[in-house]
Parts: structure tokens; sequence; C-alpha cells
């Protein structure tokens, strides 16, 4: 038989220590019921199912507020369950009148999902915190449970809302839509036939934005004449984008 | 509330164009730039060992020890900017303890383990053995118990158990080389898998990663090499040096022609990426990509090599560019690695916009800790090689024995 090398010796009785001691560690060390359902430790689920609720969750709202619940049923916000805007609520749930749920009454609740953010899809409803009734309580204009705009759409939003809620955050927000749009009287009756026009020259545009116009200074200005002057201002810049550049 | 308000307030300053709000800030910063530029150094050193072991490339005896030193000190720190990064480190352990063999990440531990201790340390050990025995006789007091428990027990000197050391060395190397492209490619997979983000998912992350850290590890050796070569008052071995010029510019040849290829079929198949991809390139990562990453760090040396290599220059000349090459390279193979790394969360999924990435100086996750841990390596070197030099002896040319040898 051949003779093993003196070297494998010390070199086997390490690795066969690292092993024992890594089957070792594992059997101290691996929790009991780890692997059972997955690759973690199945106990913790009791554990987490343990934990105080605090969350009563919207359904359980219904039994006692019932009216409130079918009207925001019944408005956008509908998919927004009730403790987002008032928090958890299952002590309420326990003891109604020991606990009772806060009332947003702070502009920057609202603002988390209507507050202006670039990345929000477009036409979705937001404002520009600061220059939107500064101070004033969302509360004072909106109510929550039954989100509609504090006044009727006129002309051309009632139609074109997207557009206009867009608009809204825009650089162009003062501007009416006539200023740019020509709208023939029945375009409001018979939309399909009587069509808004799109601004057919770059003159338009350059009233505001052209170098020699003649308007506040801060308005982003070029040279008209030289600008690519073969296409229309709107085949690059969307001026209902907030970030029309 | 305020304060996390006051951070996106700041974070979408630094953004431009369309960005989800997740992406203000990035998650991966240069802690994680630094660990893949760290395993690059441990694969590329130790395949350049493997040359000299391998392929009997003769003229690279002079720094194939220095070489496996040099893997083993930054493999030993190489770990340690994950670990700063996570939040919970201690619970990396739990990788061993329980393996998720479908999880690259998790599995990782076990590669570097399989690295450390099957490859590396071995390697070492048979190739120093003869060696440390011999210091182990030569020594006297604490140095002298020190050396035999290195050589752990094993303290035969004979014929056979010297052909064997040499034996176990060549078959150790040979399972090393696909062990050190296992090691660094496996950090191009895991970026490489990220399929929802355009910079990283392509099948050539993995082979660019092994091929830049060939590249700077080789240029590592370089410097490591000219460097001890001056403390020690040697002459550098111009034979040993123009063969380490040669890889060098043959592997750099390769990794540039393949990040080419890379850049040109995105360019040619032009997804929908390819404009925040282009706007990005042109603006965030204008100074690390364009000048650092390709100018810098790779024509130039590329440059100074050839000339160094191809031309009729005096040895004064070609020690010279062959240091400043192997400089730039390591600044280019960093810039690298921090446009793989940063460069893949600098753009919205939205591919409409660009965030920016705030370079942090003090803090687990700054700019200090990365020096620091940049710095690690050497120490740590230092000491490997205060206690295994790596100029005496080896497997090339075996020392004269202690006179208290006694063959076995």
């Amino acid at each position: 038989m051949k003779k093993v090398p003196q070297q494998i010796i010390p070199l086997a009785i390490i690795f066969i220590v690292a092993i024992a001691a890594l089957v070792t560690a594992r059997h101290f060390f691996v929790p009991e019921t780890f692997g059972d359902y997955g690759h973690y430790r199945a106990a913790s689920v009791d554990e987490i199912a343990s934990q105080e609720v605090v969350y009563a969750g919207s359904i359980i709202c219904n039994d006692c507020h019932d009216d409130i619940y079918e009207t925001k049923m019944n408005f956008d916000h509908r998919g927004v369950s009730c403790e987002v805007c008032h928090g958890p609520a299952m002590a309420h749930t326990e003891e109604p009148d020991e606990y009772t749920p806060r009332i947003p009454r702070i502009r920057n609740q609202c603002t988390i999902c209507h507050g202006y953010n670039s990345a929000r899809p477009s036409g979705f409803p937001q404002v520009v915190e600061e220059v939107h009734n500064p101070g004033r309580p969302c509360l004072e204009c909106h109510n929550p449970h039954k989100p509609l705009l504090p006044r009727a759409p006129q002309a051309c939003d009632a139609c074109h809302r997207e557009i206009a809620l867009q608009k809204a955050v825009s650089h162009h927000t003062s501007l009416e839509c006539k200023t740019c749009h020509d709208a023939p009287p029945d375009h409001m009756s018979n939309p399909r036939f009587a069509r808004a026009q799109k601004p057919t020259s770059r003159a338009l545009c350059g009233k505001c934005h052209d170098t020699e116009a003649d308007v506040s200074r801060g308005i982003p200005r070029i040279k008209l004449a030289t600008h690519n002057e073969n296409y229309l201002c709107w085949d690059c810049h969307y001026p209902h984008h907030p970030e029309a550049r | 509330m305020e304060t996390i308000l006051a951070n996106a307030v700041e974070a979408i300053a630094g953004a431009t164009g369309y960005i989800y709000p997740n992406e203000f800030e990035l998650h991966w910063g240069i802690l994680i730039v630094v660990y893949p530029y760290l395993t690059g150094l441990v694969a590329g050193a130790f395949i350049l060992a493997s040359l000299e072991r391998v392929f009997k490339v003769s003229a690279l005896i002079p720094v194939y020890r220095l070489s496996l030193l040099t893997a083993l000190s930054f493999l030993l720190i190489a770990p340690l900017p994950l670990l700063a990064h996570l939040g919970r480190p201690e619970r990396a352990l739990e990788m061993f303890l329980t393996p998720h063999t479908k999880s690259a990440m998790a599995m990782f531990g076990f590669v570097y383990v399989w690295y450390l201790m099957v490859v590396l340390l071995l390697e070492l050990w048979f190739d120093y053995r003869q060696d440390i025995i011999n210091w182990a006789r030569k020594s006297t007091g604490l140095k002298k118990y020190f050396y035999y428990a290195l050589s752990l027990g094993s303290t035969s000197t004979s014929d056979e158990a010297l052909a064997f050391d040499a034996k176990a060395g060549r078959f150790i190397t040979l399972i090393g080389i696909p062990s050190a492209f296992l090691l660094h490619g496996y950090v191009g997979f895991i970026f490489g898998s990220v399929k929802a983000n355009p910079w990283w998912s392509s099948v050539l992350m993995p082979i660019v990663f092994l091929f830049s850290a060939i590249v700077s590890g080789i240029a590592l050796m370089v410097l490591i090499y000219m460097v001890t070569t001056m403390f020690r008052w040697k002459r550098i071995n111009m034979d040993c040096l123009n063969k380490l010029g040669l890889f060098l510019i043959v592997a750099m040849i390769v990794d540039f022609s393949l990040e080419l290829l890379d850049f040109i079929q995105r360019l040619y198949e032009s997804e929908e990426s390819i404009n925040i991809l282009s706007s990005m390139i042109s603006n965030r990562l204008f100074i690390s990509l364009i000048i650092s990453q390709i100018i810098i760090g790779s024509i130039a040396p590329m440059a100074a090599l050839v000339m160094a290599r191809f031309r009729k220059v005096p040895d004064e000349m070609k020690r010279m560019l062959y240091f400043i090459a192997a400089i730039l390279i390591q600044v280019g193979i960093f810039s690298t690695r921090w446009n793989v790394v940063l460069g893949g969360q600098l753009f919205s999924k939205s591919l409409r916009g660009l965030t920016t990435y705030k370079l942090e100086m003090f803090g687990l996750e700054g700019l200090f800790v990365s020096i620091v841990l940049l710095i690690m390596p050497f120490v740590i070197l230092f000491v490997l090689v205060k206690i295994l030099p790596p100029w005496e002896g080896g497997h090339h040319e075996p020392m004269r024995l202690a006179p208290a040898e006694s063959k076995k």
C-alpha cells in the first residue's frame, strides 16, 4: 500500500475540524423550524402573527361609518384605505370613545400623493404646494371622501381634464386655453366637427419666447428666426407638460 | 419627517428629467465600487502567479510568490467593504449555516472560502513549506515555534515530500485558475444578471470584469515588484518586467476590445435605453468614463506600454513608462468599477431622468473608510512579506538545507 504523504495528515485534520465545526455550528445555530416552508425560519411567521395589531383594515370602519364608507367607495379615493389618512385605528375599533383617529389637517399629508412630482402619471391631480392657496388646509375646499374639484369643471377642462390637470402644474398654468387655441362657438356641442385649432404659427409662441418679445425677462427666450425654423414649436416642446423645456 | 423631506428636496434638486421617487438615492455607493476593485486585484495577481506555475513562464519567477502574497492580502480585505455596507454585518455568517443554493450572492461566501482555504492558503503552504521548515530550524525562541506552527508539524524535507509539494502546488494552481475566474467572474455575473438594468444586463459583463481584473492585477504586481525591489536596494529584473509588460498589454488589448465590442453592440442595438445611457455618459459619467477610464486609464497606458515594450528605449525609460502605465491602469480600472456600479443607478427606470451620487467624506459609506480599506491590504502584505519573505528560496531554486536537516 502506498504511504500517505506526510503533508496530507495535518491538512486533513484542519479540514475535518473546519467541516466538523460548521456541522456543529449548524446544529446549534440553525433554528429548529428553519426550512419548513422555505428558506426562512417558520416560527417567525407565528411571531409576526402574534405581534400587536395596530391597523384594523377598512372593512371594519364600515360597521359604524357606513355612510362615509359608502360615499368614499363611489369616488376616486375608493382605493385608499381609511387608515392611510386617519392612521392606525385598531385601538379605536376596540375602545371607540377612548381613542379617536386623527383627522389630517396639515397640508403635507395630502401632498404625499398630490404634491407635484414629475414621476407621477400625466393627468394625475397634482398641485404645487407653495403656490396652491398657501397656508390653507386642504379640507377647507376639498372633501377627501368625495374628492371632487371645489368648482364644477368649466369650459375646456370638462372634457380635457387630463390636459387641464397637467397644465395646472406647468409653466403655462396662468395662461388661458384660448391664449393658444381657437375654438369655434359650436365646438362644445359638436366637438368632432367643429374642431379646436392648435397653433399653426411659430409667431404665437414668439410673442413671449422670442428674444425680441417685450415680456418679463424671466421667460426663456430663443432667437426664433434661426431656431429650427422648419418646425412648429410644439413639435418639440409640449406646452402643457410641467417638464417642458 | 422634516429630515426625510429635507433630504428628498436636496435629492430632487440633483435629479434631472423624469425619475421615480425611489430612485433619487443611490444604495450602492463607493464601498460597492471598492469591492469588485479589490477582488479584481486578487484574481489578477493569482492568474499572474499561475502563468509562472502552470505555463512555466520562467521570466516571472521573481514575482511568483509576491503575487500569491498580494492575492492573499487583498483577499482578506475584499469582503470588508461588503460587510461595512450591510446594516447587520453579523448576519453575513448565516449564509454559511444555511446555504441558499439558488442565490448567487449567498453562494459567494462559499466561493470565497473555497478560494481562500483550498486555493490560496494551500498553494502558499505547499510552496513555502520547505522554506518554513528551514526558517524554523535557523530561528530561535518564539520565532522558531511560530514557524513550526506554520509548518503544521509536517517537517519532512525528503525528496519524495518535496516532489509531492511541487505536484500538489501545480495541481492546486490548475484548480486555482478556474477558481480565480469564478471569484471575479461572479461579480460580473451578479451585475450582468440584473435584467431590468440596461447598463448592467449584458452577457459580456463577467468576461469584461475578468479581463479588467487580470489587467489590474498584473499592473498592481508591476507596481509592487518595482517598489519592493527599490526598497530592497536590488536591481529590477528587466526580463521579468518586460514579460509583465507583455502580458499587461495583451490583457489590456483584449479588455479594451471587449468593452468596445460591448459599447458598439449597445449602440448598434439602440434599444430604448440608448438615449438615456448616452445622456448619462455625456453628462454624469463624462469625467469618470471618457476621461478617466478610456483616455487616462486605457489609451494612455496602452501607448506607454507599447512604447516601452516594442520601441528601442533605454531600460531606465522603460521602467518609468511601466511604472506610469501601471499607476494609470489602476486609476482606469477603479474608474471602470465606479462607472459600472454607479452608472447603473444614475438613470431612472423610466429611461427619462438622471439622478446624482454625492460621495460622503466620513461615515461608514464614505471616502475615508474606502481609502482605509484600500490601504489595509498593503499593511497586511507588509506583514506577510516579513513573515514569509518571497525573495528567498521557492520551488524554483531550492534553498540549501540547514545543517540540522535529517533526511527521512
